[in-house]
């Protein structure tokens, strides 16, 4: 319960909570409490994501705890979300070329990519957006990075597998 | 001194060039490592002072951080399939914004978190607003009030005001009738006193604006314990005014 609570009602800046807040309520085997309520959440269709802090791979002390959605959401669930396809069409644009670069990209290079498919003001509001979601970051110098958001939500290698399907599937259906 | 000035040029370019690859997120590859290294011995060999041996050091230390990003690209790459970031960009460009959302859509595991208010929350934020420190002037508050509702506050307003100078002008007059009767000041606790403490305390926070306007004096003798009050006519303006407080005891109905 305290566990459940504690993941799922936002109480930082950012949802999620830090291994060592868990701890602190939960005790030291909090882990064990973390895997019994990660089985349950799983057959309501959601799961624990814990992230690491960059170079402390093992530290589940200092991680953050997450639950996400276990299985991916249809087209029609978007819309009812309140997405736009526009929008999600731009993201997963942005997000796979910072993926495909190693997730750090100048702004001018993405932008190129964008107004392929959108108008200018179009493409830097939802840049804009991103940033504002955090699933992106905005550096110095006008360099796109991976935000903290896609490190949670995005499966960055899924995402460039799905592209490139995605384009052989449509060659596949016009021979 | 010209020659100097060239290799420190030089050396200075390599240190761009290495600082702009790291930042820009660039292919470390693009770069002949080994070529740079040749060149910065030459240097090292050509110019042996102090001054260069430190921007030897920084571009040395440079061309480690390359070769640190290089190993870091390798590894990414590895990660990511070793997909080319150009086919990417090419791929992209071509697909339709639905192909694109529904590739997005099969990587993305979108977070769960509900904001709700708590009671450990709106104590806090009691709590916090509190302590916040009182605004010189008026203070803006988020709601917006139409012109209708300000008229309704305006006269509701204007309405307590009438009954409360009303009040004010009915005790100022029972006052000065009492002084004439007594012929003397009148004892402060007599007068305030009525029915029961309401009343009581009404009417002690109804002359508190008689005293304070001037229309009514305040003797006050500490040995005897009494307050006494000189009405007048007549607003009396103070020359050294001061505050006197005066607490009551009792219970609100």
């Amino acid at each position: 319960m305290i566990a459940a609570t504690m993941l799922l009602f936002k109480s930082h800046r950012r949802p999620g909570v830090r291994g060592w807040e868990l701890k602190h309520r939960l005790g030291k085997n909090y882990m064990r409490v973390i895997d019994a309520l990660n089985s349950r959440l799983k057959q309501l269709g959601l799961e624990i994501k814990t992230v690491f802090e960059e170079g402390e791979e093992n530290n589940f002390d200092r991680a953050r705890f997450y639950v996400v959605l276990s299985h991916p959401l249809t087209m029609s669930d978007l819309v009812a979300a309140g997405w736009r396809i526009d929008e999600v069409a731009a993201l997963s644009i942005t997000l796979s070329i910072l993926s495909s670069r190693g997730g750090k990209a100048p702004l001018r290079d993405v932008l190129e990519v964008l107004e392929t498919k959108f108008p200018k003001w179009k493409a830097e509001t939802y840049l804009e957006r991103a940033i504002r979601r955090g699933y992106i970051e905005r550096l110095e110098d006008d360099v796109l990075t991976i935000g903290w958001r896609t490190k949670v939500e995005v499966e960055q290698k899924a995402l460039l597998k799905a592209v490139l399907e995605a384009h052989e599937e449509k060659e596949i259906r016009s021979d | 001194m010209k020659k100097v000035e060239v290799t420190r040029e030089e050396l200075e370019r390599i240190i761009k060039l290495c600082e702009n690859i790291e930042k820009r997120g660039l292919d470390p590859f693009t770069v002949n490592i080994r070529e740079l290294l040749e060149k910065l011995r030459r240097i090292i060999e050509k110019n042996p002072s102090l001054d260069h041996y430190v921007i030897d050091a920084e571009t040395l230390y440079r061309i480690s951080a390359l070769i640190a990003l290089q190993h870091k690209w390798l590894r990414e790459k590895a990660k990511a399939l070793f997909i080319d970031a150009q086919m990417i960009s090419t791929r992209l460009t071509a697909m339709d914004k639905k192909t694109l959302a529904k590739a997005f859509l099969k990587a993305w595991h979108p977070i769960i978190s509900l904001e709700q208010m708590t009671p450990q929350r709106l104590r806090q934020g009691l709590e916090h607003f509190l302590s916040l420190p009182p605004r010189s002037g008026s203070r803006e508050f988020g709601w917006k009030i139409t012109d209708k509702e300000m008229e309704l506050i305006k006269a509701r307003l204007e309405l307590e005001e009438k009954a409360m100078m009303e009040k004010i002008k009915a005790l100022h007059l029972e006052l000065l009738k009492k002084f004439e009767e007594k012929g003397e000041a009148l004892n402060y606790w007599e007068f305030i006193k009525g029915e029961n403490f309401d009343e009581t305390f009404e009417r002690a926070y109804l002359l508190s604006f008689l005293i304070t306007e001037g229309y009514v004096d305040v003797k006050r003798n500490p040995l005897k314990n009494e307050v006494k009050l000189i009405p007048h006519k007549e607003q009396v303006k103070r020359k050294s005014p001061t505050s006197l407080v005066i607490s009551l005891r009792g219970e609100v109905h």
